[in-house]
């Protein structure tokens, strides 16, 4: 199966806006979920430089991006992708 | 001779019932000549006493040497300028002081000291003197002077008797660690690491004569200096993007042919240079996780990518020794690198990074140029580093 694959990103604006702490993520992830995901890190995605994407930290769910992003909004986000490949 | 590079790195344990070193060590190196004076001196006794003395010998020393000003007559000064101790009536510290020329040439002159060891082809050398003083038993004073070539590879490894003397009185060593103990012991450490720098060396040597002191406390300071005349080690830091994206191309063109080690610091720049040549990056997410900066990543061909402003702030607070971690991360690890190279060129990207600028940031970020420029200036005044700083 293919897993979701969730995008930290870790840039100097991200991480200092918090994706520091968003890299626990696998920490606090349902071990049941975790096996689903592939959790990546990655350098300066290029949102928190343009308008219209909100602010950073950045992560992305597949193709879905999360801006203000945080350990709860990535979870539901994750929940909600998982939960629509399941249909 | 013009192409090897002089390391000068020097290690010390104070005394462990002393809050101040005895010893001191100075150096200098004059930016045009390539003139490199280094002094260690060991001042009577210990603690504050014998700091003042030492520091008092080895600045009158140096500024002597720089001038100079005839050894005899220096020595003979400075033995003159020292105040008495009032426990043992002499005025006395102990000196080395290694004035090594461009073209290296070499004067070691010793008073009072442990002799230095010269490390060639990794194996010690005995390097014949010429003494001075007369040697009676009012003259406490004896001069040891030393010329010599350095070598490609040649160590010159000068310490206080505090090396010598480690573990004096023990069991298994009745007189000390003494100077031969030293010797084989470098010895050994080099023909495990033919590369071995001139700052593991002095910290190899200090921590092994500590360890023979009973209790493994140090019972007197003990200082080492070590000179490692080296073919220079070179290093491209590279951090942020062009300033035109025309650019991109021959940056990174820049970094693929640089002949030394390889450092990007910067994801954007590291991105730059992955699309240019067409290699694939990634970062290291669960490495150094708690080290409150942000992760590594890793491409084919390039020695170490790291994030840049962070990185870099924190890279020049270990340089500059306001900061210490216990754990290592991107910056101990750069700082690392930056600290074992002799050339360093910084090639700097100049486009500003907007998103920097915002002023709802929790932390300001500095400009990348003048922290390149910071860390260049650190590197050269402090290390004594070749630098040339490059703006793209």
């Amino acid at each position: 199966m293919k897993k979701t694959t969730v995008t930290i990103c870790t840039g100097t604006t991200c991480y200092i806006m918090g994706a520091s702490h968003l890299q626990r993520l696998d920490e606090v992830l349902d071990p049941a979920l975790l096996e689903q995901v592939e959790i990546v890190g990655s350098r300066c995605l290029g949102y928190c430089d343009a308008n219209g994407h909100g602010k950073a930290p950045f992560v992305k769910v597949d193709d879905q991006l999360i801006a203000d992003a945080t350990l709860d909004k990535v979870l539901a986000q994750i929940r909600k992708t998982l939960a629509k490949g399941a249909l | 001779m013009k192409t090897l590079f002089t390391e000068l790195e020097f290690h010390q344990l104070r005394k462990a019932t002393e809050n101040t070193p005895g010893d001191a060590f100075m150096m200098q190196k004059d930016a045009q000549s390539g003139r490199l004076i280094a002094v260690l001196s060991d001042g009577l006794g210990s603690g504050v006493k014998a700091n003042i003395l030492a520091n008092m010998t080895a600045r009158m020393a140096i500024r002597f040497a720089e001038s100079n000003t005839g050894f005899l007559h220096y020595a003979k000064i400075i033995m003159n300028a020292l105040p008495v101790c009032r426990v043992r009536k002499i005025a006395y510290a102990t000196f080395t002081v290694i004035d090594c020329r461009h073209d290296g040439t070499v004067q070691i002159v010793e008073q009072g000291s442990p002799p230095f060891i010269l490390l060639r082809g990794g194996v010690p050398l005995d390097i014949p003197c010429t003494e001075y003083g007369n040697n009676t038993p009012q003259d406490y004073r004896k001069l040891r002077v030393y010329h010599f070539t350095a070598q490609p590879e040649d160590r010159i490894l000068f310490f206080s008797d505090g090396v010598t003397e480690a573990g004096m009185g023990s069991h298994r060593y009745p007189l000390g660690w003494r100077r031969q103990g030293c010797a084989e012991f470098i010895q050994a450490r080099v023909a495990e690491n033919k590369g071995l720098s001139a700052r593991k060396a002095a910290e190899a040597i200090v921590h092994e004569a500590v360890c023979k002191e009973p209790g493994q406390r140090a019972c007197d300071d003990i200082s080492c200096a070590v000179l490692y005349f080296r073919t220079p080690r070179r290093t491209l830091l590279a951090s942020g993007p062009p300033f035109s994206e025309s650019a991109d191309a021959e940056y990174a063109e820049l970094i693929r042919s640089f002949d030394g080690t390889k450092i990007i610091s910067g994801g954007t720049s590291a991105d730059i240079v992955a699309r240019e040549l067409k290699r694939p990056i990634h970062t290291e997410l669960f490495r150094f996780r708690k080290s409150a900066l942000p992760p590594v990543s890793s491409m084919t061909g390039i020695d170490l990518v790291t994030e840049g402003i962070l990185t870099l702030t924190a890279v020049l607070n270990l340089l500059e020794g306001n900061k210490h971690y216990t754990q290592v991360n991107a910056a101990t690890l750069l700082a690392e690198r930056l600290r074992d190279s002799d050339e360093i060129h910084l090639l700097v990207g100049t486009k500003i990074n907007q998103a920097h600028q915002d002023p709802s940031l929790p932390i300001e970020l500095e400009i990348r140029r003048s922290l390149m420029r910071r860390i260049a200036t650190t590197l050269e005044e402090r290390y004594f580093k070749e630098v040339k700083l490059e703006f793209i």
